[in-house]
């Protein structure tokens, strides 16, 4: 099983891409799935491989914040960090109460991104 | 919304009016034309109470004059009836005494004077109203003569009532002054003597002992009765017509030997009946009519004035039925108006509250689809960057990459746009809890803490004690504080001072005073601000949504806000909120 830092699961394929591509620049191991369900067997079938996941909430099959709560539901100790063109209030509340650890508006900051992976790796080990 | 005072003041009764129309609040008004519903109210309710009151007022006065018309009517047929008949028995009293006298004695005996004399003073005695008496032979000279004039002698034969009274048994003449210049009346006999020649025994009648009699019936002033004879010449004197001898100026009425009583039509004022009898003995037909002239309204003067009372009457209560009605019709139409107003200015509100959500939907529509499409700029510049900077090829190329920082902070831009966009419309929730405006200030204050010490800038904070916790929205009063804050440390340059002063207003309301000594706005900007998208800060990176947002939340908070500023010497930014804030109701 390989471990990795970060699981993207986004719509958005170019999104993903360069995500990934400009954190693996900074060491940052990164896998991104494009739709609620493969990013749910990913997590499956690799039990604690990721540190943190990175969530869209306007997936084309299941809703972010289902997403969210099956995450929860294999992995309640997973921080998952919202990443959302489409947030409302009622989304963030929701997200919040449901375990989320943060709520970001794109564009988000890659910088601000790499040092909050940074304290989840810390708090992780 | 203000509720209306429930006590409404005295000018706010004709607001209707004097309303001038409002195209705006028109098209939400139920009603247009207030002066025409409160005319037409006030005549419907005038119509529908006055009328029945009208109405029985006017039968009333009907029914009134109706009995005093037939009252008065009754009055003169009973008058005329009673005179009449007093009349005719006063004639034919005398005339059957003669018969008597005429028929009892022989003729030789009546014309010895002293005989005469004697039987005119029996007459006078029993009877009354003889003059004299005389007898009268077929020729026309007078045999016999008994009274007070010196007539012995006289010839009668060419006077006209001697000629009709030799004619007929039985004779009664009108008034007339004859040889003695006295009026009088003649009543004559006619007899035979042994020898069968005709004779007449003539009395005279005194007209006063008429007179008399018949003014015994005038009831009142406003009664005249007096005697007509045939051509219409009054026989005795009347109160209206005049004097002895002069003809009447009314028609003579057709023969009737009942009573009659004629209403003339007239005017109400001199409105009056008449009664008249032809006065008929059983032996003899007399010349005389009796007429009774009767005023109405001065005899009916009682019942006319009652009626004239409860005319009055009805007219005071019609006034201040009117009065009544105008007034409740008045505050019923105001009470309309008011009401619509307060309808269409609430509709209006939702209108515009409306029209506020759906721009604010729309534009969050807008941030929310821009945001993808700018993450991907974003990311995909940054990784451009991230290329040159990592692999460390064109590192040295320094023009790409402030080509690409542009780029960044374009996108970075943008962002602030749509995320201020989406904050406009989490205006329209809120949340109430209890907030420490102290704390919520510190705390703001804190985040430039950094800015505060490399700029060199004073800040002071001044808290009045006994400031209350006040009960709003957490979220929003901190993004006020935030934004005003921000823009004073936007514009205070090194070695500014920044006041921020916390009171409170009792009792229920709270104020928040931010003072920069930065640069100040310029008036003609001032009123503009509030504007969105209005911003001088072009070059420092404004959107202008800063302040316009500052000012619906504050207004959403149910404050208000005040700026006062001077070029060059610094604002003054006034929040004024409440200590309670009411919830609102769901529109």
């Amino acid at each position: 099983m390989k471990q990795i830092d970060i699981l993207i699961i986004d719509d958005e394929t170019k999104f993903a891409d360069m995500l990934g591509r400009r954190l693996s620049l900074r060491g940052v191991t990164c896998h991104a799935c494009y739709d609620g369900q493969s990013g749910l067997d990913w997590i499956r079938s690799n039990p604690g491989a990721a540190t943190l996941i990175l969530l869209d909430l306007k997936l084309p099959d299941i809703y972010g914040t289902q997403v969210l709560a099956h995450i929860k539901e294999i992995d309640p100790a997973l921080p998952v960090f919202i990443i959302t063109g489409h947030g409302t209030r009622e989304d963030e509340t929701a997200c919040l109460a449901m375990g989320a650890s943060k709520f970001f508006l794109k564009p988000v900051n890659i910088d601000q991104l790499t040092t909050l992976l940074n304290h989840a790796r810390g708090e992780g080990k | 919304m203000k509720r209306r005072p429930l006590i409404i003041k005295n000018q706010r009764w004709l607001d209707f009016l004097f309303h001038r129309p409002n195209i705006h609040l028109a098209s939400f008004q139920t009603i247009s034309n207030y002066p025409r519903i409160w005319i037409i109210s006030i005549l419907i309710l005038a119509v529908t109470s006055l009328s029945p009151l009208v109405m029985a007022t006017f039968i009333n006065n009907r029914l009134i004059h109706k009995s005093v018309d037939s009252e008065l009517v009754l009055q003169t047929d009973r008058v005329t009836s009673n005179a009449k008949r007093s009349m005719r028995f006063f004639l034919e009293e005398r005339l059957n005494a003669l018969r008597f006298i005429v028929n009892e004695l022989p003729y030789y005996s009546l014309i010895d004077n002293e005989h005469l004399t004697k039987i005119l003073s029996n007459l006078k005695l029993g009877f009354g109203g003889f003059t004299d008496l005389s007898i009268i032979d077929a020729d026309g000279s007078q045999e016999a003569y008994a009274g007070p004039f010196n007539l012995e002698g006289k010839n009668y034969k060419t006077q006209s009532w001697f000629i009709q009274s030799i004619e007929r048994d039985n004779f009664i003449s009108e008034v007339f002054t004859g040889y003695r210049d006295i009026p009088h009346i003649i009543i004559a006999v006619r007899s035979q003597t042994a020898y069968g020649r005709h004779f007449i025994l003539r009395a005279t009648l005194d007209t006063q002992r008429l007179m008399d009699m018949l003014s015994s019936y005038k009831t009142n002033v406003h009664t005249d009765i007096f005697l007509l004879n045939r051509s219409g010449i009054i026989q005795t004197p009347s109160t209206i017509f005049g004097k002895v001898f002069t003809p009447a100026p009314i028609d003579i009425p057709a023969f009737s030997d009942a009573t009659q009583v004629i209403t003339p039509e007239n005017n109400e004022e001199n409105a009056y009946v008449i009664g008249y009898s032809y006065i008929v003995t059983e032996a003899v037909t007399t010349p005389f009519i009796l007429m009774v002239h009767k005023k109405k309204s001065d005899v009916m003067g009682t019942w006319l004035n009652l009626g004239k009372t409860f005319n009055w009457i009805i007219g005071f209560c019609c006034l201040v039925m009117m009065v009544i009605i105008t007034l409740v019709s008045t505050f019923m139409v105001n009470q309309l108006y008011l009401a619509d107003q307060a309808k269409a200015e609430t509709m209006i509100k939702m209108e515009q509250s409306q029209q506020l959500a759906c721009i604010g939907q729309l534009s969050a529509g807008i941030a929310h689809e821009i945001n993808n499409p700018l993450a991907l700029i974003n990311e995909t510049a940054g990784y451009l960057k991230d290329l040159y900077q990592y692999t460390g090829e064109h590192r040295s190329d320094k023009e790409i990459t402030e080509l690409l920082d542009d780029i960044l902070e374009a996108v970075s831009r943008c962002g602030t746009i749509t995320s201020q966009l989406l904050g406009f419309v989490r205006q329209f929730d809120v949340q109430i809890s209890s907030v420490d405006v102290e704390k919520l200030i510190n705390g703001i204050l804190s985040f430039h803490q950094k800015e505060t010490e490399y700029k060199g800038i004073h800040v002071t904070t001044a808290i009045a004690p006994n400031v209350p916790a006040i009960e709003t929205d957490r979220g929003k009063l901190q993004q006020i504080l935030l934004n005003l804050i921000n823009n004073a440390f936007q514009a205070i340059e090194a070695n500014g001072c920044l006041d921020i002063m916390l009171s409170h207003l009792p009792p229920k309301k709270i104020s928040i005073e931010i003072k920069d000594t930065g640069c100040g706005i310029p008036e003609e900007n001032l009123k503009r601000i509030h504007e969105p998208f209005f911003s001088t800060k072009k070059e420092k990176r404004g959107t202008g949504l800063g302040l316009s947002i500052t000012y619906g939340l504050v207004k959403k908070l149910q404050g208000a806000i005040r700026v006062e500023s001077s070029e060059g010497i610094g604002t003054i930014f006034t929040v004024t909120l409440p200590v309670k804030m009411q919830k609102e109701e769901k529109a």
